[in-house]
C-alpha cells in the first residue's frame, strides 16, 4: 500500500469499504438477483397502478410462453382446464336443448294447424307425451344414448342418454351387442378383422366406433351426417388419451374412470330439419294469381248471384201487383225462370209483364192456369166486356161502381139494366149517364163525322164534357222508382189512368172524332246516351202496354223518348217517368160553340 | 356405497338347466317348458355383498356345448368367473362341465368358479352317487346340489361366486 493509498484509507476509509460491497453486488448477478427478488412484487403492483404499460410489455412473452408450454405439456394443461370446460361445455349443450326445445313448443303448443292436430293424435296413438313426438319429428337426426363398453369384456363402461329416451337395462345392452360383436366376428369374418359398424333397426340406427380398448355404440334417430362419426372418433379419442391404461384394465370397477359420463354427454349430439330454405323458397307469384283468380271468380259468382236475386225480386213485385194474376211460385232454371200460377184471360200478358220488371220474354216461362179473378180492376174488365158498350157510351169505374155515360140505344141500356139485375157482374152499374137514342143506329159512332154546327144538342154536351176531361188528365206524369219498375203508387196510378184514357178514347169516338195519345218515355241523363236512348223507349213501353191492355188502338198512340241532362248531371228522380199526353181535339175537330 | 359389476359366464351341457337356474336367480320363476339357448342370452342382477358394497353380475348364458368353438371363446373373453352348471341325473353331463372348465382355464387361465349339480328336484331319476358326490366334493372347492325349479342353493351358490370375484378383483 503506497502513502497514497494509506492516506486515501485515513480520510474515506468507511466510505470506500461501502462503495466496494455496492460495486461487488452490481457486479455479481446472483446478489442483483436477490435484490430485485425482494423488489420485484412491490415494483410490479405499483407499475400495474400507474398504468397498462407493464400490461402491454408483459402480453407477447406471456403469450409466447403459454402456447410454448401448451405444445410441450398438452395433457397437463388439458387436465388443469377440464374441471372448468367440462361443466361449461355441458351448460352450454343444455341451455342450447332447452331453447330448442321451448322454441318447438312454442311454435306447436300453440298451433291448431292440421299438422298440429295431426301430430297430436299421432303423439296420442304412440302412447308418446306431445312434445316428445314434435321432437321426434323435428329432427333430423339425434344420438339417443351412448354406450361406452369394454372391448376386453364387454362390461359397460359408461352410458348417457336424453332424458325421454327409452333405456332398458344399459349393462344388459352393453353385453349384448358385444356378444353380437362377438358372434358377427367369428361367424363372417375369415380374419376376425371385420366389425360390427352399422346397424339399422326401424327408426333407429346404431353407428360403432371401435377404439384400442373400448367400443363407443350411439343409438341414433333420424339421418345421421357423415360428419357426425369423425366427432365421434374425436371423443372415443380423447377418453382414450385421457384414461389410457385404465380403460384397458377396466373389470367393472366405475370409481376407476371418474368423469368419463361427461365425456360422453358430448356425444347426444342433433341436428334440427330444415323444412324450408329461404334460399330456395319458391315463388309466391302463383299462389298470389291463383288467389286472386278465386277472388275474381267468387265475386263474379257473387255479383251474378246478386244480380239474378234483384231480377227475381223486381219479377216477384210484377207479377204480384197485376191484378188477375196469381203466382204459386217462382223457380230458377238456368238463366230462365220458371212462373207457376193462375191467370185470368182479361189480365195482362204475361210478356208485358216480364218487358216491365227488366227482363225478356226468353227468361220466362210461364206455366199459368187460367182462373176468373176477383181482382176489382179484372172485374171491371170482365163487366165491361159483358154489357158490349157501344162506342157512343162511355165507361168508367169509381168506388166499385161502373159509370155508364153517353147515348146508346134504348134496346141495348134495356139490356144493360137486365143483366145488371140478372146476372152477378161482380159490381153495380150506374146508367143514369145514359141517354137514350132511340132514332140512332148503335153504330151511329162510326157514322161519318157531322159539320159543325149542326151537331144536336146531347153531342155537343159531351163534346164539352170530353173537352173537359181531357183537359183535367191531359198530360200525366209517373215515375220510376228504378229502371223500368214504376213506383208502387205511379203503377196503380197508371193502371187507373189507362182505363180513364179508354173512356175518353171511347167518348171521342162516340162523337166521332179522333183522340191522339203521346207516351213520352223519359230519363236523368246520367249514363251513356245509347244506355239512355234505351232505357226512355222501355219506360215508354211500359205506358204503352198498360194502354194496350185496355184495349186501346195502337194507331192512336205515339210514342217518343226524351233525354233530360238534371242539373250537374246528377241522378234526378222527377225526370225519370214517362209522361201520357192527350190530344183533342185534333186538327180539324171545331170546337163546340159557347154554352148559351 | 361402492358399485362393482362384472362379466360371469354359464357354462354346461345341454339341458342341464342352465337358463332355468338363470332365470330362478335372477326373477325368481321357473317353467317346465324347454327353450334352447340359441347363441348367448344376458341377464343382469345386482347382489349385496356387504352394507357398502353391491355387485352387478352380468350373466352370459351360453348355449349349451360339449366342446367350446371360437364364437363360444369369443363370448368368454374378459369373464371374471363362471357357473358350471351338471345335470344330477346325467352323469355324463358333470363330465362335460369338467371338460368345460379346463377348456376355458387352458384359453384364459384360472377363475373363480362354481359348481352346480342341478335338478336336485328328480330324486327318483338322480344318478350321482354319495361317493361320486364326495369324489367332486374333494376336486372342487365350491360343489352345490341345486334345484332350479325349487331354487334350493341358487342364490347361495351364485353369491359365493359373486364373493370370490369381488375378494379377487375389488379389494
Amino acid at each position: 500500500m503506497n502513502d497514497l493509498e494509506e492516506l486515501k484509507n485515513l480520510l474515506f476509509g468507511a466510505e470506500k469499504q461501502v462503495l466496494d460491497s455496492i460495486t461487488e453486488r452490481v457486479q455479481k448477478p446472483e446478489t442483483r438477483a436477490v435484490d430485485v427478488a425482494d423488489v420485484l412484487p412491490e415494483a410490479v403492483r405499483l407499475s400495474h397502478r400507474q398504468g397498462q404499460q407493464l400490461v402491454a410489455t408483459l402480453r407477447a412473452p406471456v403469450s409466447q410462453c403459454l402456447q410454448e408450454s401448451i405444445r410441450d405439456e398438452p395433457k397437463e394443461y388439458a387436465d388443469a382446464l377440464y374441471p372448468v370446460m367440462g361443466p361449461a361445455i355441458r351448460k352450454a349443450i343444455m341451455n342450447a336443448l332447452r331453447s330448442f326445445a321451448q322454441q318447438i313448443n312454442e311454435t306447436i303448443e300453440h298451433s291448431l294447424s292440421a299438422k298440429g292436430l295431426q301430430w297430436r293424435f299421432d303423439a296420442w296413438r304412440a302412447g308418446v307425451p306431445f312434445g316428445e313426438y314434435v321432437v321426434q319429428r323435428t329432427l333430423l337426426y339425434r344420438v339417443e344414448q351412448a354406450y361406452l363398453i369394454s372391448r376386453e369384456n364387454g362390461l359397460l363402461v359408461g352410458h348417457v342418454h336424453h332424458d325421454a329416451a327409452r333405456i332398458k337395462d344399459s349393462d344388459a345392452v352393453s353385453a349384448m351387442f358385444t356378444a353380437i360383436q362377438d358372434f358377427i366376428k367369428e361367424s363372417f369374418s375369415p380374419d376376425r378383422s371385420g366389425r360390427l359398424e352399422t346397424a339399422d333397426m326401424g327408426e333407429f340406427t346404431l353407428w360403432a366406433v371401435h377404439g384400442p380398448h373400448a367400443l363407443l355404440v350411439c343409438v341414433i334417430r333420424g339421418v345421421p351426417p357423415r360428419s357426425l362419426r369423425a366427432d365421434l372418433s374425436a371423443i372415443l379419442e380423447r377418453i382414450h388419451f385421457r384414461y389410457g391404461d385404465r380403460i384397458r384394465d377396466y373389470a367393472g370397477d366405475t370409481s376407476t374412470l371418474p368423469g368419463v359420463e361427461e365425456e360422453l354427454v358430448e356425444c347426444l349430439q342433433f341436428e334440427a330439419l330444415h323444412t324450408s330454405d329461404p334460399g330456395k323458397r319458391r315463388s309466391s307469384v302463383p299462389l298470389i294469381v291463383g288467389s286472386l283468380l278465386i277472388v275474381a271468380a267468387l265475386t263474379y259468382f257473387a255479383f251474378n248471384s246478386w244480380q239474378a236475386t234483384k231480377q227475381q225480386q223486381a219479377l216477384v213485385t210484377a207479377l204480384e201487383t197485376t191484378p188477375g194474376l196469381y203466382v204459386s211460385g217462382i223457380e230458377r232454371d238456368g238463366d230462365r225462370y220458371i212462373v207457376r200460377g193462375l191467370r185470368d184471360p182479361l189480365a195482362e200478358p204475361v210478356d208485358a209483364i216480364v218487358a216491365g220488371a227488366g227482363l225478356t220474354s226468353d227468361q220466362v216461362v210461364a206455366d199459368l192456369r187460367p182462373y176468373q179473378s176477383l181482382d176489382p180492376e179484372i172485374v171491371f174488365l170482365r163487366a165491361r166486356k159483358a154489357i158490349d158498350a157501344p162506342g157512343s157510351v162511355s165507361v168508367s169505374q169509381s168506388k166499385g161502381v161502373m159509370i155508364l155515360s153517353g147515348t146508346a140505344p134504348q134496346e141495348w141500356i134495356d139490356s144493360v139494366r137486365q143483366k145488371a139485375a140478372v146476372a152477378n157482374l161482380g159490381l153495380a152499374i150506374d146508367l143514369d149517364g145514359l141517354a137514350p137514342a132511340a132514332d140512332l143506329p148503335p153504330q151511329s159512332a162510326t157514322q161519318p163525322e157531322s159539320q159543325p154546327g149542326s151537331q144536336p144538342q146531347p153531342q155537343l154536351q159531351l163534346r164539352q164534357r170530353l173537352q173537359e176531361d181531357v183537359a183535367k188528365s191531359g198530360d200525366a206524369q209517373f215515375l220510376f222508382a228504378s229502371g223500368v219498375i214504376l213506383r208502387e203508387q205511379d203503377a196503380g196510378r197508371l193502371r187507373d189512368h189507362a182505363v180513364t184514357v179508354r173512356r175518353l178514347v171511347g167518348s171521342a169516338e162516340a162523337l166521332g172524332t179522333g183522340l191522339r195519345i203521346e207516351v213520352v218515355g223519359r230519363t236523368d241523363g246520367t249514363g251513356s246516351p245509347a244506355a239512355n236512348m234505351h232505357l226512355a223507349e222501355r219506360r215508354a213501353d211500359v205506358a204503352v202496354q198498360s194502354l194496350l191492355a185496355q184495349g186501346i188502338d195502337p194507331i192512336l198512340i205515339t210514342r217518343s223518348t226524351q233525354i233530360d241532362a238534371g242539373e250537374f248531371n246528377a241522378p234526378d228522380a222527377e225526370l225519370r217517368r214517362v209522361s201520357v199526353r192527350l190530344i183533342w181535339p185534333l186538327h180539324g175537330d171545331a170546337l163546340p160553340p159557347p154554352a148559351e | 356405497m361402492s358399485h362393482f359389476s362384472s362379466k360371469i359366464c354359464v357354462l354346461g351341457d345341454f339341458a342341464v338347466g342352465k337358463t332355468s337356474t338363470i332365470e330362478r336367480f335372477v326373477n325368481n320363476q321357473f317353467s317346465e317348458k324347454y327353450l334352447t339357448t340359441i347363441g348367448v342370452k344376458v341377464d343382469t342382477k345386482e347382489i349385496t355383498l356387504a352394507d357398502d358394497l353391491t355387485l352387478k353380475l352380468v350373466v352370459w348364458d351360453v348355449a349349451g356345448t360339449h366342446t367350446f368353438g371360437d364364437v363360444e371363446f369369443a363370448y368368454l373373453r374378459g369373464a371374471s368367473g363362471h357357473i358350471l352348471v351338471a345335470d344330477g341325473t346325467r352323469p355324463d353331463s358333470v363330465i362335460t362341465a369338467l371338460e368345460l372348465r379346463k377348456q376355458v382355464e387352458d384359453r384364459y387361465g384360472e377363475l373363480p368358479f362354481v359348481f352346480l349339480v342341478n335338478k336336485s328336484d328328480l330324486t327318483q331319476a338322480w344318478e350321482i352317487t354319495d361317493e361320486q358326490e364326495k369324489a367332486l366334493r374333494s376336486e372342487l372347492a365350491d360343489v352345490y346340489i341345486t334345484s332350479a325349479k325349487t331354487g334350493d342353493h341358487v342364490a347361495e351358490a351364485i353369491e359365493r361366486l359373486g364373493r370370490m370375484i369381488a375378494a379377487r378383483e375389488f379389494q
